[in-house]
């Protein structure tokens, strides 16, 4: 059952996602201030909310490498860090558009839209380092998003010093109970497909390892 | 005081290297005056408006590529003679040499920054409070070196390591030294815009340094010392790096 579970994930993700969408654009009202471009919120709050998470999954099973040398946590680190970078792609995406039209243009330079460029940045460079690396270049990606866990925080403080044009966390949270439970569908459907997305990667890098394994002791044995 | 003792001691190898050909000192402070005359070239016609929002910019990116020039370089020397796996196996903990390392990458960047700041001052006439406040702008180079230095030393050395690739170090270096720079360059034009929590940025600094110093100590035998196994496997491992 336990070897099923992505695929699982991954049917009700495909289950849920057009019920999603057909609520987010036929049943929710238009928000007054923002007109149709707010339907974006839906996909791209989700995206930054996935994006974040997955770079302190990443941070954390780099740890977890880094200290027990884990093969798992490894394969953790850099499923996390590939669907991180493809949230974060997703939100630089979906993020200018929202703020064309809410803003008057794409990039303001604020505080979340600089923190999240430079978590892609990081997240982009730790996968830079995974496959085109030096030998010791797990140990160093390791670093790389512990560093990058740390950092986040660190620079978000650092633009909001300068200024900070985007909602505010108040906002989002004071969304009428309408928006939210369109919200929900979408998020959990994002939430499956990660996961599912993830099971798939981990033990596909899991079974890359012990072909590489078997392939040393081969090696080995034929001297 | 052991782990004090064995910092000096690997500080004076360094310097004692160093001064025997200066290279890495002189190298960092003419690529320094390149990008003073680059950014002399390309800004120095702008309105003193906006040269309070420039010349924070031009120092801290300048800081950004001599550093990343001035790490690369003090551990190519180690990596051409295989020295740093020496210094690993040797009895030094391994403290010691990330500071030591730190130190002289640091000492380089000072040196660098005593021609970029006068330089700045120079070519921005809105640069003026970096001369007129002296111990304020020491406190706020400092402070900057330090925090991208700690980041710096441990990645150069992770690349040194390993078998060549050090154009990563750029890769790894700028995204992840952003935060530093970012607060550097809120306190710098804080200065110029002789704002009256100025001071409040040093300590915020103060603190990133410290978080980062921190970090890049903690983690520096682990990224330099990993086990056997992953370095067997991937040596006998056709045509994958990782």
């Amino acid at each position: 059952m336990r070897r099923f579970l992505p695929d699982v994930m991954l049917l009700a993700a495909a289950a849920i996602f057009p019920y999603s969408v057909a609520r987010i654009f036929l049943d929710t009202p238009i928000e007054r201030t923002m007109g149709t471009a707010f339907k974006i919120f839906f996909f791209h709050v989700p995206m930054g909310w996935l994006c974040m998470l997955m770079a302190l999954v990443c941070g954390i099973a780099a740890g977890i490498e880094l200290r027990r040398r884990s093969t798992t946590a490894s394969a953790v680190a850099l499923a996390a860090a590939e669907i991180g970078f493809v949230c974060g792609l997703g939100v630089l995406l979906t993020g200018p558009i929202w703020g064309n039209a809410t803003w008057g243009k794409p990039w303001t330079g604020d505080a979340r839209q600089m923190s999240t460029a430079l978590l892609w940045l990081i997240l982009a460079a730790y996968l830079l380092i995974r496959h085109y690396g030096p030998e010791n270049s797990r140990r160093l990606a390791a670093a790389l998003a512990i560093f990058g866990a740390v950092d986040v925080p660190i620079i978000y403080y650092a633009v909001k010093l300068w200024k900070t044009t985007h909602p505010t966390t108040e906002v989002v949270g004071s969304l009428p109970p309408a928006l939210w439970a369109s919200l929900w569908p979408g998020l959990g459907a994002l939430v499956l497909c990660t996961l599912g997305l993830m099971g798939i990667r981990i033990r596909q890098l899991l079974i890359a390892e012990e072909l590489d394994d078997a392939w040393v002791r081969l090696a080995d044995r034929r001297g | 005081m052991r782990l004090l003792r064995q910092i000096r001691l690997l500080l004076v190898a360094e310097l004692r290297q160093e001064i025997r050909s200066f290279e890495v000192v002189l190298t960092s402070a003419f690529f320094s005056l390149v990008m003073l005359a680059l950014f002399a070239l390309s800004l120095g016609a702008i309105p003193a408006s906006a040269q309070v929002a420039a010349a924070p910019g031009a120092l801290w990116l300048s800081v950004a590529f001599v550093g990343g020039l001035t790490l690369t370089r003090v551990f190519d020397r180690e990596r051409e003679s295989d020295t740093l796996r020496a210094l690993l196996v040797a009895p030094v903990d391994r403290l010691a040499i990330y500071f030591a390392k730190a130190a002289i990458a640091l000492l380089v960047l000072l040196i660098a920054t005593a021609v970029l700041v006068p330089g700045l001052v120079v070519v921005f006439p809105a640069a003026a409070p970096m001369a007129e406040r002296p111990l304020f702008t020491a406190a706020l180079v400092v402070l900057g070196c330090v925090g991208y230095v700690a980041v710096g030393t441990l990645f150069a050395a992770g690349l040194a390591t390993g078998s060549g690739k050090n154009v990563l170090l750029s890769l790894i270096l700028h995204p992840l030294t952003t935060p530093v720079l970012m607060f550097n360059l809120v306190a710098t034009r804080a200065l110029l815009e002789a704002h009256p929590g100025a001071d409040a940025y040093l300590g915020r600094m103060a603190a990133v340094d410290v978080i980062l110093v921190g970090l890049g100590a903690w983690l520096f035998e682990p990224v330099l010392v990993g086990g056997g196994g992953s370095q067997r496997r991937a040596a006998a491992r056709p045509g994958r790096g990782a």
